[in-house]
């Protein structure tokens, strides 16, 4: 079941040095805190002057597409899924 | 490019050391969408236009293509066929940035790329280091490196040959995740193994014209005269760039200039509102006048088709003097041409720009005419839509429109690709460490 949204959720962002990549650890969502296990995909996308950058992350079993608004430095979660058929 | 016929008859197989490759990425979106989404791994899922029971499906699977889904199908047989299938709507940013991702690799071997499409580009490697290395080698390292860089779930076919044909054809001998070579010492045998459609380029309309000249299978192809195949089957240069290319040489090293802008759109259902019609048209217009504008051309032609619920279609086209540049000329021009159709349900609408004339904005006229005020006013109007994003400022006619004429990938050509760049740079790869 894939559900589209567009909320603001509270993100942590970790960068490692070591391999030059920044990445969400841990999403706070509808109350509960999740662990990212893996960071899918990783995409830029630009809106007029404001570069997006959107995480596409699996934490706790659930599929969360998460978007960071360079401009006002916002994450929104723009979507959720648990992966199975509608 | 054309031989004289005695030339290409006494012309045997290309036996120089292959140095192209093809590299065509699986089940592209679908892939894409497995690897954003790691639940969605070793399950069938397909990319559709819509996730609606009669949207079309565009990319299944592997897992998918197991169970008989295939492009082209409906969602609803799709779902007949394999009830589990996960029936993801297409998002291009991400195919976007997955192209953008393996040329970035691509370039790192060869400075010779040409991408044939969203998911499949040719490499040249002549005259490069790769090319002593073996490219056989070079390709393992290209899957690993798309594996790493692109992601673990991404697999691709790998076709290296002597011309962009054979190279291409070897692609899709083995899929999913295959690498093949085909040259003069394994071409006669790989071709015994094929029908004729399975060439890429032949198709069953020019199947139809080989058997009439009495060519059945693809070394019949192979051993026909260039004569035979220029004369009778093809009945043009074709034939004898045919013959160059089964036997191994380059035919099809030509880059198209773009000559036109387009877009067209799937009217579920159908749609006989003039009104709606023509706001249709108008978003339509402002999508190809943008991404024509930011190019800096404007047009002397515009061409209306459509495509009408009782499956006829329509079409004309009309080339004037004045060039047109605003979306709102370009609309008015549809229009005026849109009105000459019969009444029937419109089901898929398009508009082309076409005879593309350079622009020269900086030159200022020293009488100002009502096409330099539109003009002037089309570029403010994508100057604060390339600040604040696409469509916040629009023709009235277009509001409500939001959800129609949406982004999409077209198949066949990467055009768009450079258009979503806006001829800008491509953006840094967050992965590496600057």
């Amino acid at each position: 079941m894939r559900e589209t949204v567009r909320e603001k959720v509270s993100v942590v962002l970790v960068y490692d040095r070591a391999k030059g990549r920044a990445a969400p650890a841990r999403l706070r969502w509808n109350g509960r805190e999740y662990t990212v296990d893996e960071v899918g995909f990783h995409h830029a996308v630009r809106e007029g002057r404001a570069l997006h950058h959107v995480y596409s992350v699996t934490a706790n079993g659930t599929f969360f597409k998460l978007d960071l608004d360079t401009e006002t430095l916002h994450w929104t979660l723009r979507e959720v899924s648990d992966g199975l058929p509608d | 490019m054309a031989f004289p016929t005695e030339v290409l008859a006494g012309l045997g197989l290309n036996r120089n050391a292959p140095a192209l490759m093809h590299v065509d990425l699986n089940a592209c979106f679908a892939s894409v969408e497995q690897q954003a989404n790691p639940l969605l791994r070793g399950r069938p899922v397909a990319v559709a236009a819509y996730a609606s029971p009669g949207g079309c499906i565009v990319s299944p699977s592997v897992e998918a293509k197991r169970f008989g889904v295939k492009v082209g199908m409906t969602v609803r047989e799709g779902r007949l066929l394999c009830p589990g299938l996960v029936v993801l709507p297409p998002d291009p940013p991400k195919y976007r940035a997955a192209h953008l991702s393996l040329r970035r690799i691509f370039r790192d071997y060869s400075p010779d790329v040409e991408p044939k499409s969203i998911d499949e580009a040719v490499i040249d490697f002549a005259g490069t280091p790769a090319l002593k290395r073996g490219l056989v080698e070079v390709a393992r390292e290209i899957k690993g490196r798309v594996k790493e860089d692109v992601g673990c779930w991404m697999r691709c076919s790998v076709g290296i040959g002597t011309n962009r044909f054979l190279a291409k054809l070897a692609a899709g001998l083995q899929k999913p995740n295959g690498l093949v070579t085909l040259d003069h010492a394994n071409l006669e045998a790989a071709y015994a193994k094929l029908s004729l459609t399975d060439l890429p380029g032949i198709n069953v309309r020019f199947e139809a014209r080989l058997n009439a000249a009495g060519i059945h299978t693809p070394p019949e192809f192979l051993a026909a005269s260039p004569a035979t195949l220029r004369q009778r089957v093809f009945r043009s240069i074709a034939g004898q760039q045919w013959s160059l290319r089964l036997r191994g040489w380059e035919a099809d090293a030509v880059v198209f200039a773009r000559r036109t802008y387009g877009q067209n759109y799937s009217i579920g259902g159908g749609c006989g509102d003039p009104h709606e019609l023509s706001a249709l048209l108008m978003k339509m217009a402002e999508k190809a006048g943008r991404r024509m504008r930011r190019d800096g051309w404007a047009c002397r032609g515009v061409h209306v088709a459509c495509v009408f619920a009782d499956g006829t279609h329509w079409h004309v086209g009309r080339v004037r003097d004045e060039p047109l540049y605003a979306t709102q000329d370009v609309h008015r021009r549809a229009m005026l041409l849109f009105n000459r159709r019969p009444g029937k349900r419109v089901a898929k609408l398009s508009v082309t720009c076409y005879e593309l004339v350079k622009t020269h904005r900086e030159q200022l006229a020293l009488f100002e005419t009502r096409a330099d005020t539109m003009a002037r006013l089309a570029d403010a109007a994508d100057a604060v839509n390339d600040r604040y994003g696409e469509f916040l400022l629009t023709p009235a006619l277009m509001l409500g429109l939001e959800e129609k004429v949406i982004d999409r990938v077209s198949f066949g050509g990467v055009r768009e690709l450079e258009d979503a760049c806006g001829g800008e740079p491509e953006p840094p790869d967050p992965r590496r460490d600057y």
